[in-house]
């Protein structure tokens, strides 16, 4: 039995009922991947030569660009609001104080557990008719936009956020106060920063499905990508040419987002892999 | 203050975990420069004990004091007193997102607002006192354990503690690695920190204790020089505990 696991046994990758062994199962998936990849490259190419206008391009384009400046500013603007604002809900989801627990884990209930369409007709219709003459309904739709994105993400970030301290360990907390350090003190210098490199992952993704998010805003007219899609399509009648450039917008701030949560994280390596 | 005077001091403690009697009426005095060793099987209360004295843990009854200045009462100013008692702990817990310069300086300056190049030389100097000044910008990750604990004893060094608690801080340690740290313990007790030390290492418990106290189910049971303790307790409970060892 001594060399059971050794290479020189030449089917030691075969398994007992030698139907798949390793080697089959890893073509299989090789072949079975790269076959829909070149059905995906091939439809591609098929649409792009029979169903994108590329004569209409140069005619939509600039509408396309006004409103991937706008959702840029409106991500821009939400995410630095969300993560901001995330953080701290998430250490007062973990305080000790009893009000301050059950305050932010209300807020968190309802931010996360209602849909962010109904989130943003409630800022939209709702809050102007609680003041009337208050909020023109015509200057309302950016801050509604704004508002509402931050308010939904920050819950996400927040229970990202609790979930990171959750997972550094007590010791810390210890050594730091043990140190002379307030709570406080000790949250800022040691345990947020660990926290956050434990939250980063599900923070990017939040922040990358607020990219996505921004579609909504369609219903409330804001001159966001998908609303340049409907306006182009229903003029035309062309779905494909719209599609491409809504794609490209999307992917072109999602993509670079995913990388930047990356670097992040391997910046966040503190000389190697964690114990 | 001389050597000798009562620096820290446990006054009748009692502490409860839930409905479980922890620490039943502890006293203990633990003299300035003398180096008390706290023996015991695990269970009988010798760590929470030591972290009653920086009231890591809360007390329920009795007093601890540092000084003369109470520990335990909740009006107490922790923060500052804390800053005079330095704490190694058995996992180290040293701040993985810090070099071990930083470590050794994140209190002395955020704490006492020391400048950066003061809180950084004398760090050096800590450092070089535990045998790492060519590991300063190497992050814990990068440790050993006994590394590790060596810097987290510098870190606790920094403060300039009156009296330092050691919380078992070799038993998370490979055997080859426990004897580094212990001689950084013992050059402290040379040059006569206070020190109040949990450990299960007897060979340095009687070398270098000026007192060792044995502890079982939550209470004092005998407190004696080293020597006299290892050779001949007084008590049956302390000749059972010491036949357990060999």
């Amino acid at each position: 039995m001594a060399d059971t696991y050794s290479s020189a046994q030449p089917d030691a990758n075969a398994t007992a009922d030698g139907f798949l062994d390793d080697r089959t199962l890893k073509y299989l998936g090789v072949g079975l991947s790269s076959f829909f990849a070149m059905g995906v490259v091939l439809l591609v190419l098929y649409i792009l030569a029979t169903q994108v206008d590329f004569g209409l391009i140069p005619t939509i384009l600039p509408q396309f660009i006004r409103a991937y400046g706008l959702v840029l500013g409106i991500v821009v603007t939400s995410s630095v609001l969300s993560v901001t604002s995330g953080v701290f809900v998430g250490l007062a989801r973990v305080s000790k104080t009893r009000l301050t627990n059950a305050i932010s884990a209300a807020y968190v209930q309802f931010f996360r557990g209602t849909p962010l369409l109904f989130q943003i007709f409630v800022i939209y219709f709702g809050i102007p008719a609680l003041w009337p003459g208050l909020f023109p309904i015509q200057n309302w739709g950016l801050p509604t936009a704004i508002i509402a994105l931050t308010l939904n993400h920050a819950a996400y970030v927040g229970e990202a956020v609790r979930g990171g301290i959750g997972a550094v360990h007590d010791g810390q907390m210890e050594a730091a106060r043990s140190l002379g350090m307030g709570y406080i003190q000790a949250m800022r210098e040691v345990v947020v920063p660990q926290a956050w490199r434990n939250a980063l992952a599900a923070v990017g993704n939040d922040q990358i499905i607020l990219v996505k998010d921004t579609s909504l805003l369609t219903v409330i007219a804001i001159p966001e990508l998908i609303q340049q899609f409907r306006d182009v399509n229903s003029a035309t009648f062309d779905p494909w040419t719209p599609i491409v450039l809504v794609a490209i917008a999307y992917l072109s701030i999602t993509i670079p987002m995913g990388r930047l949560v990356t670097y992040l994280e391997e910046r966040g390596d503190w000389g190697g892999e964690s114990q | 203050m001389s050597r000798g005077d009562v620096l820290l001091e446990f006054e009748h403690v009692d502490k409860y975990f839930g409905d479980t009697h922890v620490l039943k009426d502890v006293s203990l005095d633990v003299a300035n420069g003398e180096v008390c060793v706290v023996v015991g099987p695990s269970g009988s209360g010798k760590s929470t004990l030591l972290r009653c004295a920086n009231r890591l843990e809360e007390i329920q009854a009795g007093e601890v004091r540092l000084d003369d200045r109470s520990v335990s009462d909740p009006d107490a100013d922790i923060n500052r007193l804390r800053q005079r008692i330095g704490m190694v702990f058995q996992s180290f817990n040293l701040f993985p997102h810090k070099t071990a310069i930083e470590n050794v300086t994140l209190a002395p300056r955020k704490v006492r607002g020391v400048g950066a190049a003061d809180a950084r030389e004398r760090g050096l100097e800590l450092l070089a006192e535990v045998g790492l000044s060519d590991q300063a910008d190497s992050y814990p990750n990068q440790l050993s354990g006994g590394q590790q604990q060596r810097v987290a004893i510098a870190r606790a060094l920094a403060m300039d503690p009156r009296v330092m608690l050691f919380d078992e801080v070799t038993s998370a340690l490979d055997p080859e690695l426990v004897g580094e740290v212990l001689g950084v313990m013992r050059g402290l007790a040379d040059d006569g920190m206070t020190m109040m030390v949990v450990t299960h290492e007897m060979g340095f418990a009687r070398e270098v204790a000026d007192r060792v106290v044995l502890m079982d189910d939550g209470r004092i049971v005998e407190t004696g020089d080293p020597v006299a303790f290892f050779e001949n307790p007084d008590t049956d409970r302390g000749a059972q505990f010491l036949s357990k060892l060999l």
